[in-house]
């Protein structure tokens, strides 16, 4: 196996040109590292994990940059993300054990593209966008755009992620991010949902309701029908019920050794019935009725 | 192809050649001799491999040995003073925290790194710093109260 350490992002691209489908890139390792031992071992590793300057997490543009090599501790150890992008910490809370939070980084996560990913419900929620960059120049992208199916991103075989915007959610929203899984955090989400939302001006209504849902789809997506369903409206527990239904019918689980596809679906109600719940609790201050 | 390169481990500076694919849990036992970080799921979830790497706990079993480089490791076998144990290893004795003992290592390893950051953890910093490490014999009982006992010891 051939091994690569590029000091730069055109170095690495320049090795992935040459390598092609042979090349597999390296970060932190977590997902990798399993591959390697368990799987076929790659042609060619690139471990980008010692290009500087990638895994800085600032302000910029009304928004965070994170550099993909950011480690999912190091998000959770920031007060920008804490405060900012409670949606994005509460996924990094709840993504593995301490030890592997250490290690993973947020650009292994998105570029692993498993449907299941923790930090990706979130970022779709959040509207965040992908800084893809290929030998011949650079684009972003909405996450939407960036997933294609498991495993498969914009990306293809050339590409790097070479950063994350994540924009400032509306002032005075409110956002949970609810994972459904045996061993808690330790566990890979059999389903995980995010929600978001922000209430009207006199607080009788929600509105810009956004749900994403991890786990339930070849890709994490968000769930556009509910999120029409249940913005500009008060939160009642017949609108509630069918939320959570429609949110199930937006999704379209397999089943594996984690779950049954049926089993996911009914955690797809519950989940959007409870953040819909706590978002709408937070917001207006009261119970749904 | 062999790739050379030198750390620091339990502050014994070491340098050596590994291939490039090597797990950094290999590395530490088979080349360098670290027995005390064991080998057991192989995935990152056991825990039984953790080691402290430039201060923070990770699992050695999905770090490439090639990220080693110019890092600063701690394994179990570099925590104790001397001849005398380190607290947290001093108490996993006194309070019957080993059973079999095969996880104990990577338990340390990681109490020490919770120790090293608060001075008196509560409960629910205990249960995140070792969510990511298994025991099947104590049921954690005895290894909450081997905590709390070097807490104590230290304070």
């Amino acid at each position: 196996m051939d091994y690569f350490e590029p000091k730069t992002v055109s170095e690495a691209l320049s090795l992935l040109d040459q390598h092609g489908d042979q090349a597999e890139v390296i970060a932190g390792g977590t997902d990798v590292m399993v591959d390697i031992k368990y799987s076929d071992e790659p042609g060619c590793l690139v471990n980008i994990k010692r290009i500087p300057d990638l895994n800085a997490i600032r302000e910029s543009n009304g928004g965070v940059h994170i550099g993909p090599l950011a480690t999912i501790h190091e998000l959770e150890e920031s007060d920008l993300v804490r405060e900012r992008l409670p949606l994005l910490w509460q996924a990094a809370h709840q993504f593995a054990s301490l030890q592997i939070r250490n290690t993973a980084t947020i650009g292994g996560n998105i570029c692993r593209a498993s449907p299941s990913g923790e930090t990706l419900a979130p970022l779709l929620v959040l509207e965040a966008q992908a800084e893809v960059t290929f030998s011949d120049g650079a684009r972003t992208e909405p996450f939407g755009a960036f997933f294609q199916g498991p495993g498969q991103t914009s990306l293809g075989s050339r590409g790097l992620l070479t950063g994350i915007s994540v924009p400032f959610p509306a002032a005075g929203s409110h956002a949970v991010y609810l994972k459904h899984a045996v061993r808690g955090p330790m566990d890979i989400a059999m389903v995980g949902v995010a929600v978001m939302a922000t209430a009207n001006g006199d607080k009788t209504a929600l509105d810009d309701v956004r749900i994403g849902l991890g786990a339930v789809a070849p890709t994490p997506v968000r769930a556009p029908k509910t999120e029409a369903l249940v913005s500009g409206k008060a939160l009642d527990a017949a609108l509630v019920k069918e939320a959570g239904a429609s949110a199930a019918s937006e999704s379209s689980p397999i089943t594996d050794q984690r779950s049954s596809g049926e089993y996911r679906g009914w955690i797809v109600d519950a989940l959007t019935r409870r953040g819909l719940e706590q978002c709408w609790q937070a917001l207006t201050g009261k119970e749904v009725a | 192809m062999g790739l050379e390169i030198k750390l620091t481990v339990n502050g014994n500076t070491h340098t050596a050649e590994l291939e490039p694919s090597t797990a950094l849990v290999d590395f530490l036992r088979d080349t360098l001799g670290y027995k005390g970080v064991k080998l057991c799921c192989n995935t990152g979830e056991c825990g039984a491999c953790t080691i402290i790497m430039d201060g923070k706990p990770v699992n050695s079993c999905v770090v490439l040995g090639a990220d080693a480089a110019g890092a600063d490791l701690v394994t179990v076998e570099g925590i104790a003073d001397g001849d005398e144990l380190h607290p947290v290893q001093q108490a996993f004795i006194d309070t019957g925290a080993v059973q079999c003992g095969y996880c104990t290592p990577g338990f340390i390893v990681s109490l020490k790194a919770l120790l090293d950051r608060t001075k008196s953890p509560t409960a629910e910093d205990v249960e995140e710093a070792i969510s990511g490490n298994i025991c099947r014999c104590t049921g954690y009982t005895k290894i909450f109260d081997a905590v709390d006992l070097a807490a104590k010891r230290m304070s």
